[in-house]
């Protein structure tokens, strides 16, 4: 196939299976669900045909690793899409495995949920894969839209709807705000390609700034609320407290997740030429969301709010490697990214467990589960000295990682705001640590345990946690796979050098 | 032929009136309505520079009725979330929707 000006295109469906796999599961699960009467499917068939079309796209993208190629001018195909899309098919399967019980609980409506999660996956990939504004533009809806959705599907409760209407109004007028950005960058370049955009930026004049810094503006300012960084941040704890669990566990990873992979493609390939319009922009946004989220968490009482406040401060600290942009802040991001990802499962998990049987998640209520579950408790303090950046867990690895690439960029001062909010940050997580572990149980002091799906999940991602601290080379070396081919020509392989030994040289970089 | 000039203005003054309205106004509908005044600057401003700018290609012009189409399903949306609203508080007022604070 040829496009309009005659040169080949590639249009080869199979690049784009994981993406296939994952839609057409969906609308197999909502048709099963329709059905269920007549071709006799038990509840349980759901989730399990969930996995099972997770499982598949999880493999079809595995062998999609190492390819290099486009689909049409729309999708790329590299590392770096690979890597997003076994991250967030993994984040989806670790949910549904983990909380399925949940689901079947405390959710209206299902199937759907089950569709909506594996449809916002899809989503997700091609904010990751795009080249193209408008497939990301559409990446974007698609996330959002059934994370709108999601938000609102919690059973008996007042605050999902009220969550899902703040974040559905909220989340157009971002989305507006994003596209007018978008359409005057289009304006200026000429091109909705990522490649031309960068090839008309390269050689702007001055006579096109004040449009292009508009422009700029607006998509920082979209972005910048589907990060949930201050000062867009108001939807993100109403929406994490109002929506069913697995959901504020899929806001915090996967949407997360793919809007810094959109702000990576953007801000490390059309963008980058017009970077003296938006580093600084960066920089007072990453430093604004590390201040408020941390000082803010501080006086939370409800454990979800509290984890959303943590989560929009750890979004500061990604934020960062946006701002001192390069090969190595790239790859330095993607490790802290995959870490994140993997303690917050782990916490969420954890408290999704610890709500299937009390109902409750006021931090408070948390008190005494060492010894009413010291399994459960000894899963969150990991995952929450991890967030905090302690040694030996995977949150200190990759924070030096990050912290170090930022400081090789020339932003120390940024580096020094974060590091005062992780020492603040640590404050809150002990908090909720010591109700575990300082205060008797009220009233039933019982033992109780989790579901066998509950330990497998939990078990494997505190596995992960601690794996990650010790020995970080592998995320090291598949993160650093992933950003040189967002940067070909940068030089990657300084870097690569020093991963095994990366832990051991903290002190080293203190200097 | 009309200047490019005269459709920025246009669609950016349609824009800061959307804007305005989703300030200003404090029922879910109106501001929906207002969203879209915003959506529809958007498309304007595509299919503006798609004419002046990029005369060969086209995908400003697809760009905006792609901007149409997800406008239209964004509403949809937003009134089923609105209705699931109104069921709980009888009212579609977003003031209404205040047990969620910090």
């Amino acid at each position: 196939m040829q496009d309009v000006f005659g040169n080949a295109l590639n249009f080869n469906m199979a690049l784009l299976l994981p993406e296939i796999i994952l839609a057409a599961v969906a609308v197999l699960v909502i048709v099963l669900d329709m059905f269920a009467k007549e071709l006799k499917v038990r509840p349980v068939a759901l989730p399990i045909v969930s996995v099972l079309g997770l499982v598949a796209a999880g493999v079809a993208s595995g062998l999609a690793v190492d390819q290099h190629t486009d689909f049409g001018l729309l999708v790329t195909i590299d590392n770096f899409t690979a890597f997003f899309r076994i991250t967030f098919i993994a984040v989806a399967i670790v949910l549904i495995v983990g909380s399925h019980e949940y689901i079947e609980k405390h959710v209206n409506h299902v199937a759907e949920f089950y569709a909506l999660l594996l449809l916002s996956t899809v989503g997700a990939i091609f904010m990751a894969s795009a080249r193209d504004l408008l497939v990301a533009y559409l990446g974007i809806e698609v996330l959002s839209f059934s994370l709108y959705i999601a938000v609102s599907l919690a059973k008996n409760d007042t605050r999902s709807g009220e969550a899902g209407l703040k974040y559905v109004l909220l989340g157009g007028v971002a989305s507006a705000m994003l596209l007018y950005g978008l359409s005057l960058l289009y304006g200026v370049a000429g091109s909705t390609q990522y490649g031309e955009i960068a090839n008309a930026l390269g050689k702007s004049t001055d006579d096109v700034r004040m449009p292009l810094l508009l422009g700029l503006t607006l998509i920082v300012a979209g972005l910048g609320f589907k990060v949930s960084a201050v000062p867009f941040h108001m939807w993100a704890p109403d929406a994490y407290e109002g929506a069913p669990m697995p959901v504020t566990a899929y806001l915090s990873a996967t949407s997360k997740g793919a809007t810094l992979a959109l702000f990576l493609r953007w801000f490390g390939g059309p963008l980058l030429p017009a970077i003296a319009d938006w580093q600084w922009m960066m920089a007072i946004i990453a430093t604004l969301t590390m201040v408020v989220g941390n000082l803010v968490a501080l006086q939370q009482t409800n454990v979800k709010r509290l984890l959303a406040y943590s989560s929009i401060a750890q979004g500061g600290f990604m934020l960062m490697a946006i701002t001192a942009i390069s090969d190595i802040a790239t790859s330095a991001l993607l490790v802290h990214l995959g870490g994140y990802i993997i303690t917050n499962l782990a916490l969420f998990v954890a408290i999704i467990h610890f709500y299937n049987r009390t109902g409750k998640e006021e931090i408070t209520d948390f008190r005494g589960l060492s010894r009413t579950n010291p399994y459960l408790a000894t899963v969150i303090t990991a995952g929450l000295f991890s967030l905090a950046g302690m040694p030996l867990l995977a949150g200190f690895f990759t924070k030096f990682i990050l912290f170090q690439a930022v400081v090789q960029g020339g932003f120390l001062w940024l580096v020094v705001v974060a590091v005062v909010g992780s020492t603040v940050s640590l404050f809150y997580y002990l908090q909720m640590i010591r109700q575990m572990y300082i205060f008797e149980p009220e009233g039933d002091a019982t033992r109780w345990g989790i579901s066998g799906t509950g330990y497998l999940t939990t078990g494997v991602l505190l596995g992960l946690i601690v794996f990650v601290g010790i020995q970080g080379a592998p995320l090291y070396t598949v993160a650093d796979r992933a950003a040189f081919d967002l940067f070909p020509q940068g030089v990657a392989a300084p870097v690569t050098a020093s991963t095994g030994a990366a832990p051991a040289a903290a002190p080293a970089a203190h200097k | 032929m009309i200047p490019l000039e005269n459709f920025l203005v246009l669609s950016a003054l349609l824009f800061g009136i959307g804007f305005y309205g989703v300030l200003a106004r404090r029922s879910a509908i109106l501001i929906l309505i207002s969203v879209e005044i915003m959506l529809a600057a958007v498309a304007i401003n595509f299919i503006a520079f798609a004419a002046y700018r990029d005369p060969e290609g086209f995908s400003g012009l697809v760009f905006a009725l792609f901007v149409i189409a997800v406008a239209a399903a964004e509403v949809g949306l937003a009134l089923g979330i609105v209705l699931r609203l109104f069921r709980e508080h009888r009212t579609a007022n977003v003031d209404a929707t205040d047990s969620l604070k910090w």
